[in-house]
């Protein structure tokens, strides 16, 4: 029990007297992100790589156990932009279907794959999805306008929730970091967007400021204990729940990356966003927070 | 040990017992036995006979029938020769007698053991957004359209279909059109082709598809049939012939224009100089010749014809009775106000989707799995981690119960909300849990103290689904519905509850 007081003592020490230097940390990894967005924009023309829903194009599911490899170095001349990826069961690991997605409009894809397979595609053995490029190009507008309006109407509940400026904008400030550096990360990745993906980032303005809503509640609505005990008290409670979200997504994860596509980036995304969350909850937050406390002093 | 329970308690059990009965239906429907008729041909004599979709067969001749299954074997084996024989069909509450040769026009399925309803995504099936061409619709423009649609896929015999116009956040309208099931070879024709239909002698028109013109069209009998199939070459083609009538202008102007024709006289038979063209959307379809017997006259009686080809003749069969079913379709419900686009298409094949459900249903159950581990391991209290288990479990209950109350259809999105949803909902339950076993000042003050928090996460969660309503023409509306059910009713029926359940195991 000693040790334990020992470390939290040590470890109160060093927070009172680096917190503010720990800032530099989400400072620089957001300095990197500008720049890697400012370069990836410069050079893509755009914030992130668009897959089928976005650009316009198909996406053709067949049953059955086809290969993916060979069917992709066949036709990647055939079908633009080709995309494969396989369906599996779960339990067996034997593949189910593969996914194919491709520019290329519904019917001509649909007449090169069956001269490809030798068999006719139909209702039965396969499932079509087309979007045509002015739709998926509105989609796209449209939910990035989405994102900006559920941004804004959260700063603004955050504002209304807290009155105060500098702690409603710390809260702003680490949402907007951990949409930021997950968008950052996923382009690293180099994964394609499709507009579920889009969807998942707002998900993220709503779950990445629980945590915030959290902390800056229990810092300076109550006065029980010191300052650091309070902090420290919100951690405890606020890492319980982001790992137990953390948890969750992770194993929903794994089993929905052997058949959904959408699901599976809906739920990647939320991982990454998850993980910044708790460095722009506990580090960014925290010590703007920390800052603001001491320097009114409200301890 | 005797346990109080508080209102708000009473009110979460009297909401999971009320989401029970919204998504099972009465007990009674759960051990139902027989099978669910989803539609029944129109003008048939067993429609005639008042047998409608939603109605339940117990029995087929006095024999009871448990599920779909029984049903097509009992049909194979009594229709299996080319006979007419006697069918007595009983419902709940009729009784239906019939003779003929083959089983009845009905598609029947499963009853269905719960009320929730998937979406397409998922339970399979077709769904196509169009837009009118280089056209900015009105609203009553795009209702006029929906309607025009809408006729035209319950004349070719489409029955389970949902039409939709909406709109998005640019006021741009669109037409969303669903259908559960298998989905028609050519929906993307039936739906977008504009069937723009005339019938020119020469230059002249003689009349038009719509009912203006065609007073009706004859769809079964002698007079709608497909005539012959031959081999040509490397394919087979089908011809199909079919009567419509004219209305008595139309009938008019043909015997003006027929009038002034010469008559050609050749082995085959005598006929006029000229053809009757058949244009569908500025293409020609084919062209008749017309007998001499029909110069001048006014008739009111006209057959029209058309061939389906393919590789092999069971599908230029097929072709050609699509194509006849097309035309027809066409002829009766006249031409589209506008040039429609596709914008959007998705067929989704029924086998697919189902392998599907499996598969969401045990990422949820191994998520849940994971979840109550850790807090059990985190807390180590077992009646406070089952509570909350228990808790979320009653709120995926309730959101289920509610979609089946609006008959939301659940599709991918909508899971994704619910996951997001039950995700939230732990969370909060964290909020209190941890309140509750501080030291400081009251239980009561404390627990006061983490709804505060809750309802400012409420909140912002709450206004940044609201824009994905309107977003993407609607297509993660139902992201944004089951987020907003499910965390709605978190604050006013689980949580609070949740929190008087952890009141009275802190006591």
């Amino acid at each position: 029990m000693t040790e334990e007081k020992n470390f939290k003592k040590k470890l109160e020490s060093f927070h009172d007297k680096y917190y503010k230097l720990l800032l530099l940390i989400p400072i620089a990894i957001l300095v990197f992100s500008f720049i890697y967005m400012f370069v990836f924009y410069s050079n893509n023309g755009d914030f992130i790589y668009k897959d089928f829903s976005l650009t316009g194009g198909t996406s053709i599911t067949i049953s059955g156990q086809i290969d993916a490899v060979k069917l992709e170095e066949a036709l990647s001349k055939k079908l633009d932009e080709i995309n494969t990826r396989e369906i599996y069961d779960l339990v067996t690991r034997e593949q189910t279907a593969l996914i194919i997605q491709t520019k290329t409009e519904t019917e001509e894809a649909k007449e090169i794959l069956e001269g490809y397979l030798g068999y006719k595609l139909n209702n039965k053995n396969s499932s079509f999805e087309f979007i045509g490029s002015d739709l998926s190009e509105n989609f796209y507008k449209q939910l990035l306008i989405a994102i900006l309006f559920a941004f804004g109407f959260m700063a603004i509940v955050v504002f209304i929730i807290f009155r105060t400026f500098v702690p409603s904008l710390a809260v702003i400030i680490s949402a907007f970091a951990d949409i930021f550096m997950t968008l950052t990360l996923v382009n690293i990745f180099g994964i394609k967007m499709s507009s579920a993906g889009i969807v998942a980032f707002l998900m993220l303005v709503g779950y990445s400021v629980d945590t915030d809503i959290l902390l800056t509640n229990r810092i300076l609505k109550r006065y029980e204990g010191s300052l650091n005990q309070r902090i420290f008290g919100a951690f405890k409670t606020g890492i319980t729940m982001t790992l137990t979200s953390l948890l969750a997504l992770v194993f929903a994860l794994i089993v929905v990356s052997s058949f959904s596509i959408i699901l599976t980036q809906i739920f990647t995304i939320l991982v990454i966003g998850l993980g910044f969350d708790i460095f722009n909850t506990w580090i960014t937050n925290v010590s703007i927070l920390k800052w603001y406390v001491k320097s009114k002093g409200k301890e | 040990m005797k346990i109080k329970l508080t209102w708000k308690i009473w009110i979460l059990i009297i909401a999971v017992v009320l989401s029970l009965l919204a998504v099972f239906g009465t007990p009674m429907s759960f051990f139902q036995k027989g099978v669910l008729v989803t539609s029944v041909e129109q003008n048939s004599t067993i429609s005639e006979q008042g047998l409608k979709q939603g109605q339940i067969i117990t029995e087929i001749d006095g024999l009871e029938i448990d599920g779909l299954e029984n049903y097509l074997e009992v049909m194979q084996e009594k229709f299996n020769s080319n006979q007419s024989v006697k069918t007595i069909l009983k419902t709940k509450d009729s009784e239906i007698i019939l003779f003929s040769k083959n089983p009845p026009p009905i598609i029947v399925s499963e009853i269905p053991k719960t009320n929730i309803k998937t979406g397409l995504d998922i339970s399979g099936g077709s769904r196509a957004l169009v837009k009118a061409q280089n056209i900015k619709l009105s609203s009553s423009d795009a209702e006029d359209l929906k309607k025009v649609i809408e006729n035209r896929l319950n004349v070719y015999g489409i029955e389970d279909v949902k039409i939709t116009t909406i709109t998005d956040f640019s006021g741009d309208y669109y037409i969303r059109i669903e259908i559960a099931g298998t989905t028609p070879e050519d929906l993307k024709n039936l739906i977008s082709q504009q069937g723009k239909f005339e019938a020119k002698i020469g230059n002249e028109i003689v009349f038009i598809g719509g009912e203006k013109d065609i007073t009706s069209v004859t769809r079964s009998g002698q007079d709608a049939i497909i005539e012959s199939c031959q081999e040509s070459n490397d394919f087979y083609f089908c011809n199909f012939r079919f009567t419509i009538f004219l209305s008595e202008d139309a009938a008019k102007r043909h015997s003006k224009i027929t009038d002034k024709l010469d008559i050609n006289s050749t082995i085959d038979g005598s006929y006029l100089s000229e053809k009757l063209d058949l244009f569908l959307d500025d293409k020609l379809v084919d062209s008749l010749l017309i007998g001499e017997g029909l110069k001048g006259r006014i008739t009111t009686q006209i057959s029209i014809s058309g061939s389906g080809t393919a590789d092999t003749q069971e599908e230029a069969y097929e072709n050609a009775r699509n194509e006849m079913n097309n035309l027809q379709t066409i002829l009766i419900t006249g031409s589209l106000p506008y040039k429609l686009e596709v914008v959007k298409l998705d067929t989704i094949s029924p086998s697919l989707g189902k392998e599907f459900q499996n598969s969401i249903f045990l990422a949820g159950i191994s998520a849940l799995f994971v979840v109550s581990l850790f807090i059990f391991l985190r807390y180590r209290n077992f009646k406070s981690s089952i509570a909350l288990l228990l808790t979320s479990l009653s709120e995926i209950i309730i959101i289920l119960g509610i979609a089946s109350i609006i008959s939301w259809n659940l599709d991918l999105p909508s899971i994704a909300g619910i996951l997001a949803t039950i995700g939230i909902g732990i969370d909060q339950q964290i909020i209190i849990l941890d309140e509750a076993r501080e030291t400081f000042s009251s239980l009561k003050q404390r627990l006061k103290r983490a709804f505060t928090i809750i309802l400012g996460a409420y909140f912002t969660a709450v206004v940044a689904m609201i824009p994905l309503y309107w977003a993407a023409a609607g297509f993660f509306k139902g992201f944004a519905i089951t987020t907003i059910i499910g965390i709605t009713a978190g604050v006013l029926i689980t949580r609070p509850a949740f929190t008087d359940i952890i009141r009275k195991i802190e006591e």
